[in-house]
């Protein structure tokens, strides 16, 4: 079967399971009231966003010169910095840094599914453990994450009580509270003993080497806090200039994440220190002894020059546009590589994938423009398909 | 078309793409097919103004009929791809098997184009004075750009703007959201100093149908679906509604969230249907459940793509007492005519 047969076959099954739809419409159901109810309880975020937009617009065409000086602030605050050019740059220097048979914990990054980090790691002989609960899910099923702030939203809480009943070895009615509180129970003793806590990053605010983490379910905060090395993979287009805008980008981001206000956000600029005694700068506190940052490239630095294609770059990551997607309603992230949907199409072709899997995604967009609508950045992503198509017809 | 690009293009786009290059209209039918639904208007082929009808309108019979055969050879163990990729190969060699099926199976054609007669008829009636230019009207090529084939896009453009201006068109009213956008901007694109003035249809008639006493001939629930190209792409959504709510006899409703520039689309959308035409149909059925549950017995739309979607979500729904009719039908049949 050609690469495009076969994908075609998936997403044919992932649009004739009744799982899928259920568990898909149930979350857009939520989605576009809560959306609706925090635009209108924060109604700047709409001028806001467009702020942002400029603002990343600025941070891409400069990207080169923000890690040069988000390293050198990092640095300062005595953490370790890296710059990968490459996906397998950035496995051989995390692999490097963990080693084997350690037990590391793992806050939800998209650029780490991007890379392959998880499998990497236990490829390494290293036992490795999702904290979010939707990558949790995910990682139990051995299946993919088929949202990027949702990993499990193909999942209806019937399919979740019958995963947790097998590892847990007992009955567990599909109530969410039940649920949850058995993944607080499972994870709970991992955070602690873990010897690596591994995050991706929000933003960045290059002036100071801050790292922006938003959440709501504390997993981060523990997985990052508890033990003695926090590892963070961040994705170059992840920079802005200064804390305040970054603080902006971060404020959209969650709103159009649909976390309205997020329980948590932690800003982490390096390792655990105190002066207490005697004015004696010690490290690694109640936090973590080290703090290295890799900043990956692996095809930013080239697609930003790109003068329609480099949109994709713009990307909060809020995955608004997914709920948005008719295609993605149906299919869930079968209609995507390591990102999904239209703008899914791009990351493929430019950054993770193979040319005919691209290809493929590419055809899969309707290029109905609802996903635009939604988007804090008015990313046109329509335009860059048929673009992108464009490149591949004419094999470029 | 080099062996690279037969690989990643879907062999269904292919297809169409090879029809609108060799043949000016994405079905590769005959011209004459075509323009056959003018026949009795006696429309003027020479005019500065011309009414652009398009290939959607002008082919919906044949259209159906192919893509209900796609369809199902997309759902048998065979699937479509290779077939479109049999049906273009075997084209070459002068015989179109989807050319035969179609005949075989097109129903009767009085029924295909209604909704440009009944344009037409608008136009004549609030006074508009234009022409169509026939067999001789050129295909748009909108979906050459949106398969990626950029460069026979261009050339297309190029070629329907010195037609154009060979025969000394200065407007063109537009009907079909695609053709018209294709017309309006991605056209100008390619052809330096474009000067020719493109409007929508409803662009035209608004002003002239609001002033009018409108009464549709029953009371009736109607609700709007938005085709993307015409409000997502030309930002046509508060014209439809205006003139939907100005005729008497119809209750304009709307779905919850769906609607505006937030409407989902049916499902074909640039050359979508094609390429997966199971899944387009899914996605027609989940528009239409959308629709349906506002309780509206009429939904009106103004594409022929998403009349055809809809009509067939309709059909595989089962829903016999809910109708579709395009915007146009809606008006002539408002105005009297």
């Amino acid at each position: 079967m050609s690469v495009f047969d076969e994908y075609k076959k998936e997403i044919m099954d992932a649009a004739h399971n009744d799982r899928i739809r259920l568990a898909l419409s149930r979350s857009i159901n939520r989605y576009r009231p809560n959306i609706s109810e925090a635009l209108k309880k924060f109604p700047q975020t709409v001028k806001l966003a467009e702020e942002v937009r400029e603002i990343k617009e600025k941070a891409i065409g400069n990207m080169e010169k923000l890690v040069e000086q988000a390293c050198q602030a990092i640095e300062a605050n005595h953490g370790q910095t890296y710059i990968a050019r490459t996906a397998e740059d950035a496995l051989n220097i995390i692999g490097g840094l963990v080693g084997s048979g350690k037990l590391v914990v793992k806050a939800k990054s998209m650029t780490s599914e991007e890379i392959g980090l998880r499998e990497h790691l236990e490829e390494g002989g290293n036992e490795v453990y999702e904290t979010d609960l939707g990558e949790f899910i995910v990682q139990k099923l051995g299946s993919r994450p088929m949202h990027i702030l949702a990993p499990a939203v193909h999942v209806p809480k019937e399919d979740v009580a019958k995963l947790f009943s097998e590892i847990t070895g007992q009955e567990l009615p599909a109530d969410v509270e039940v649920l949850v509180a058995t993944a607080r129970k499972l994870l709970r003793e991992k955070f602690f003993k873990a010897d690596i806590g591994i995050s991706g990053s929000n933003v960045v605010a290059a002036e100071t080497g801050s790292l922006f983490l938003i959440e709501n379910e504390g997993n981060i905060r523990l997985a990052t806090g508890a033990p003695p090395v926090h590892i963070a993979l961040v994705g170059m287009e992840k920079l802005v200039p200064t804390l305040t805008e970054a603080w902006k980008v971060a404020e959209v981001t969650w709103r159009f994440a649909n976390y309205t206000i997020p329980q948590y956000v932690s800003v982490v600029s390096g390792p655990s220190c105190t002066g207490d005694i005697e004015r004696v700068i010690t490290y690694g506190v109640h936090g973590p002894k080290e703090f290295h940052v890799i900043f990956l490239d692996g095809g930013r630095v080239e697609l930003a020059q790109h003068p329609s294609l480099s949109q994709v770059l713009y990307c909060l990551r809020c995955g608004g546009c997914l709920y948005e997607c008719p295609v993605f309603g149906v299919t869930a992230g079968h209609f995507g590589d390591k990102y999904f949907a239209g703008i899914g199409a791009v990351w493929a072709a430019m950054i993770t994938g193979d040319k005919e899997k691209a290809a493929a995604l590419a055809y899969t967009c309707l290029t109905c423009g609802r996903c635009k609508v939604r988007c804090p950045m008015k990313i046109n992503v329509p335009e860059m398909v048929v673009e992108l198509r464009r490149l591949l017809a004419e094999g470029a | 078309m080099n062996k690279k690009t037969d690989g990643l293009i879907p062999p269904g786009l292919v297809y169409v793409a090879d029809n609108i290059t060799s043949k000016q209209n994405l079905l590769g039918a005959p011209k004459e097919t075509g323009a056959r639904w003018a026949k009795s208007l006696n429309l003027p082929q020479e005019a500065e103004t011309i009414f652009f009808a398009g290939c959607g309108y002008q082919y919906n019979a044949s259209l159906q009929s192919l893509m209900s055969m796609i369809r199902k050879l997309d759902k048998s163990p065979i699937g479509a791809e290779l077939p479109m990729g049999l049906a273009g190969f075997t084209k070459k060699l002068g015989i179109d098997p989807a050319q035969i099926y179609r005949r075989l199976a097109a129903k009767d054609s009085d029924s295909d184009a209604q909704p440009l007669r009944d344009a037409v008829g608008v136009l004549k009636e609030l006074g508009v004075e234009f022409g169509y230019l026939a067999e001789d009207e050129p295909c748009c090529g909108g979906i050459l750009h949106y398969t990626g084939l950029e460069k026979e896009f261009a050339r297309n453009a190029r070629n329907l703007y010195k037609t154009l201006k060979a025969r000394g068109v200065k407007r063109i009213i537009g009907i079909v959201p695609s053709c018209t956008y294709t017309l309006a901007e991605l056209i100008p694109k390619h052809v330096p100093g474009y000067d020719l003035e493109v409007k929508h249809f409803l662009q035209v008639v608004l002003e002239g149908v609001e002033s009018r006493q409108l009464r549709f001939p029953r009371e009736v629930r109607v609700v709007y679906h938005d085709p993307c190209q015409l409000s997502r792409y030309l930002g046509l959504i508060e014209e439809p509604r205006r003139i939907l709510k100005s005729i008497k006899g119809i209750e304009l409703v709307e779905p919850d969230w769906t609607h505006g520039e937030w409407s989902t689309c049916c499902g074909g959308g640039g050359g979508f249907e094609v390429v997966f035409p199971e899944l387009s149909q899914i996605l027609a059925v989940n528009r239409v459940k959308e629709l349906v549950e506002t309780g509206a017995k009429v939904i009106v739309t103004h594409c022929p793509g998403c009349v055809m979607q809809l009509e067939d979500g309709l059909k595989a729904m089962k829903v016999k007492d809910v109708e579709v009719l395009d915007l146009a039908q809606v008006l002539a049949m408002a105005m009297g005519g």
